[in-house]
């Protein structure tokens, strides 16, 4: 919050400009295999910021991410494709971040009135519902078979392989072209989520959490705040939703199940509730686990390869038992996640390095590594 | 009116069932403050230890081993992974909730492992007979559902008014502090309502993979998230409105099933989605469910 | 910033009823809270201190009755809007949210400042100044209840009565006309207490509001309160300055006995 020292932030500036030149200078030094991770991860982050937003610094718990992930992607597909209004690809893409903000919105009666538990529980009605009007509603969604998806195209400049491009000796595929629109999207979701978490909207959404009664009295619409909290959240899942779309070229509505919204509450949870930060972090983990597991099956111990069917480990259960096992092991150990960690980190690093705390009044009343933030709020 | 019938009875024969297993969420929320996730893996664990056994141990002696491992493994989750983390503090509670999660992702991911593709008998002496009753005709396994879930279910409500294990849940939900004050064990009794929710589950797994459905398979433990708006309707906090939701949940589900071809504009397959949608369509309306007060958020 | 210039409005309960469930928490109260006076509110335990206090900021709503401050009806309205008329309170046990001293102030500084999400999402240039200016008011209000040393600090880390001091400086952002204090010293040790007594007479000088006061301190009350209003079972048994109220036989009674003068340890 204070003033930062100048030589403090010019070497926070300089260490974002090199992850932003290492990120961008990947495609040229990796194959597709890596790229795909890293697109699927850099989705994934998108919307787990958002989930991140709702359900980590709003404490409002919700398992129907995969429904606004699953408005955006198909919103996006319809809206661009045939049949459908068959818009432009970039319009399509913007109108499907709205369209799954007004999903969101629409939700709101709900979001505004129930709580806690009782609102996990609807959302996940959001899920089932979701997924059964994916299946029968065939002339917008495809049905079973899902559709296609239609490129993204920008300025004539298309995110497919349709034509030929090569740079710097590298040709410059689907993978490449979207590399750059995920790093693109994400930089955009890096940069506004942390603008809303610092400003006056966060400070509300984190009071909203802590105790609603002493958000209300300091002046906050509560109900307001809440639904807001829907809309932005989802918003933030129709981008990740547009992302992942272009990125599998087929959505299908066995994707936006219940396990999906499951995925991105693991998330948020192994990363760290209430960071964006945190929920990238915990993105990368749970996306690029499973892949990275399959592909380096023959080298793990006890994991045979895939198609294998003799009762052995294989690599995506192999994976799915170390994230369910990571969940466990993270909330018990670290409540506030791969996050906390790192923060809890730093904070011994400097102390050991610098004088203790500014006041002889400040006795740390209660250490902060204990507290949970996970908070339900009180009505 | 023989088809009304009919609907009827495989509501309640299915609202029986999901009475079981939404009792067992509302136990242990009761007692805990927690949402169990991991219901659907206990769920699945019972039915698939029944299915394995029974050809050693016979149907019955194989439910008696599922229902107390299942009892075990549940008691067992409670106080070695989620009371390990801290007390009765409503935050910590929507950490456990998460921990459940977990807990659900690495049970369901091995049974389905073990399961495969398979369909699994469990081995029920109902096969697949069926009764003449009155004008309608019924599974016999429904009938055994049926009853089972009643006299279970006048157990579990027996065990809650007569007990001091019943007395001191009660007491607990109502007011931790008090309850531990006049020397409530609070990590035994809770551990206990885990025990008996974990048991009712793995008996609501024989029924729902008995007659006519075809058996056990990887994806049985889902329909215990069919459970959950039972337990929401009923508002979460009390046992009468879970079986009351239930059979609610149970109606629905069955009677579009039924009416399936007049309603076809809501899309096949609608019965199994339509709890969803009564559920939040009572929350609209009543934020806390149909019997619950303001009480049973629990903040 | 807005710092308020002209006396604050009249803070008005009138006959004021709150039932829970068959209880009559409140029974007909009315006080009159004077501009930039000091009112205390005292009674024994469960006398509806806090249930007034709840009326008062809108969290509970009486079942007959109205509140008044100045011209407006407060009686109906939603806690939120009740705090942007100038009503701040603080809560008898801490509620401070998670972040630094300067998060928790700078949420005070929410009924008053109206950046959005799209606003902060894109760090609009406006929205940037507000957090500018917002933020230089609570590092002065900081500054004026000692917190100044505090001000980046995460309030987990703070002492039981400097968290107090954070809620009350929060209050304080929000520039209110009325300050309710809910127990400002209670579990606070004798030099805590000494500094809160202080920074109440400061920021009444400075700030000019009227202050409404729930404490069993009664040194405190003696010593801060220019009027009393003694609630006992819901209705309100005396009123008057605080030499009248101390020697008013209804409040001896209602104490057990026991003279309210002596009460200090409590």
């Amino acid at each position: 919050m204070s003033e930062r020292l100048p030589r403090a932030r010019a070497i926070r500036m300089g260490r974002a400009l090199a992850v932003v030149t290492v990120l961008c200078a990947l495609p040229f030094y990796l194959d597709a295999f890596w790229l795909r991770i890293g697109l699927f991860s850099m989705a994934a982050a998108v919307g787990a910021v958002g989930l991140g937003l709702l359900s980590g610094t709003a404490g409002q718990l919700s398992l129907g991410h995969a429904f606004f992930l699953a408005v955006g992607a198909y919103g996006y597909v319809w809206l661009a494709g045939e049949p459908g209004p068959g818009l432009p690809t970039a319009v399509a893409a913007v109108l499907a971040v709205l369209l799954a903000g007004a999903a969101g919105g629409l939700f709101s009666p709900v979001a505004g009135r129930v709580r806690g538990i009782y609102l996990g529980v609807a959302t996940l009605a959001l899920v089932f519902l979701g997924h059964h009007v994916l299946l029968t509603a065939d002339s917008v969604t495809g049905g079973f078979n899902g559709r296609s998806v239609p490129p993204l195209e920008v300025g004539g400049f298309s995110f497919s392989t349709d034509s030929e491009l090569t740079l710097l000796g590298v040709p410059f595929g689907a993978e490449e072209r979207l590399w750059y629109l995920g790093l693109g999207l994400f930089a955009v979701t890096w940069f506004t989520a942390r603008g809303i978490l610092r400003g006056r909207p966060g400070r509300a959404l984190v009071a909203l959490r802590d105790s609603e009664t002493a958000a209300a009295v300091m002046g906050v619409n509560v109900s307001r705040y809440r639904s807001a909290a829907f809309v932005v959240s989802s918003m933030y899942a129709g981008l990740a939703g547009v992302l992942l779309a272009l990125s599998f070229r087929r959505v299908v509505p066995d994707y936006f199940g219940l396990v999906l919204s499951v995925d991105y509450l693991a998330m948020i949870v192994i990363g760290g509730l209430g960071s964006v930060a945190g929920a990238t972090a915990g993105a990368v983990f749970v996306t690029a686990l499973p892949l990275l597991m399959t592909r380096y099956a023959d080298q793990l111990p006890l994991v045979a390869a895939p198609g294998t069917t003799d009762g052995t480990i294989g690599p995506t259960e192999a994976a799915r038992y170390l994230y369910g096992a990571a969940i466990v092991l993270i909330l018990l150990f670290t409540p506030d996640g791969l996050h906390g960690l790192a923060r809890r980190l730093r904070a011994r690093l400097r102390s050991r390095r610098a004088a203790p705390p500014p006041s002889g009044t400040t006795a740390p009343s209660q250490p902060p590594t204990s507290a949970a933030r996970a908070k339900e709020p009180t009505p | 009116m023989t088809s009304l019938l009919d609907n009827v009875f495989n509501g309640l024969a299915l609202g029986a069932v999901y009475a079981l297993v939404a009792l067992g969420f509302v136990i242990i929320f009761k007692a805990s403050g927690v949402m169990n996730f991991a219901h659907g893996s206990l769920l699945l664990l019972g039915g698939y230890l029944t299915a394995v056994l029974h050809d050693d141990l016979g149907f019955a002696g194989a439910l008696a081993v599922s229902v107390l491992v299942t009892a075990a493994v549940a008691g067992a989750m409670d106080r070695f992974l989620l009371q390990a983390g801290g007390g009765p503090d409503p935050h910590t509670a929507h950490v456990q909730t998460i921990v459940t999660i977990g807990v659900d992702i690495l049970i369901v991911t091995d049974l389905s492992r073990r399961i495969g593709g398979d369909l699994l008998s469990l081995g029920d002496p109902w096969g697949d007979s069926v009764s003449g009753l009155g004008p309608v005709t019924v599974a016999d396994s429904r009938i055994a559902a049926i009853v089972v879930s009643a006299v279970v279910i006048a157990g579990v409500f027996a065990l809650f008014r007569y007990t001091t294990w019943g007395l001191s849940l009660r007491a607990s939900a109502e007011d931790v502090e008090a309850a531990s004050l006049m020397g409530v064990r609070l990590v035994r009794v809770r551990m206990l309502a885990w025990c008996l929710a974990g048991a009712l589950a793995a008996l609501a797994a024989v029924f729902l993979a008995a007659f006519p459905a075809p058996g056990l398979e990887r994806t049985t433990g889902q329909i215990a998230l069919k459970a959950f708006p039972a337990a929401i309707l009923g508002g979460m906090a009390s046992p009468p409105g879970a079986l009351a939701g239930s059979l609610l949940i149970g109606m629905t589900e069955a009677l579009v099933a039924g009416y399936q071809s007049d309603l076809h504009v809501l899309g096949e397959g609608f019965g199994d989605v339509a709890p969803y949608a009564v559920m939040v369509l009572v929350l609209l309306v009543r934020p806390t469910g149909l019997f619950g007060g303001k009480a049973a958020v629990r903040v | 910033m807005t710092v308020r210039t002209t006396a604050p409005p009249e803070l008005t309960v009138t006959d004021v009823t709150v039932r829970f469930a068959g209880l009559t928490a409140l029974d007909a109260v009315s006080f009159t809270v004077a501009p930039g006076s000091v009112h205390a509110l005292i009674g024994p335990n469960g006398a509806g201190k806090s249930t007034c206090f709840n009326v008062l900021s809108g969290l509970c709503r009486p079942a007959t009755g109205t509140v008044r401050l100045g011209d407006a009806d407060l009686t109906r309205l939603a806690p939120h809007r009740i705090a942007a008329l100038g009503m701040a309170r603080t809560f008898q046990n801490i509620v401070t949210t998670q972040g630094t001293v300067a998060d928790n102030l700078m949420l005070g500084r929410h009924a008053l400042s109206r950046s959005g999400f799209a606003a902060n999402a894109l760090r609009l240039p406006q929205a940037r100044r507000e957090q500018r200016e917002h933020l230089d008011r609570a590092r002065e209000i900081a500054e004026l209840t000692g917190l100044a040393g505090h001000f980046d600090i995460p309030v987990d880390l703070l002492s039981y009565g400097d968290r107090k001091r954070v809620e009350f400086a929060r209050a304080l952002c929000l520039e209110p006309s009325v300050l309710l204090l809910d127990e400002p010293v209670a579990g606070m040790n004798a030099a805590e207490r000494a500094r809160t007594v202080e920074v109440v007479h400061t920021v009444r000088a400075e700030l000019g509001l009227s202050v409404v006061l729930v404490e069993h301190d009664m040194g405190l009350v003696m010593r801060l309160a220019d009027e009393v209003t003694v609630l006992d079972f819901g209705r309100r048994i005396a009123h008057g300055t605080p030499d009248e109220v101390r020697s008013d036989p209804e409040v001896l009674r209602a104490y057990l006995g026991t003279g309210a003068g002596q009460e200090d340890a409590a």
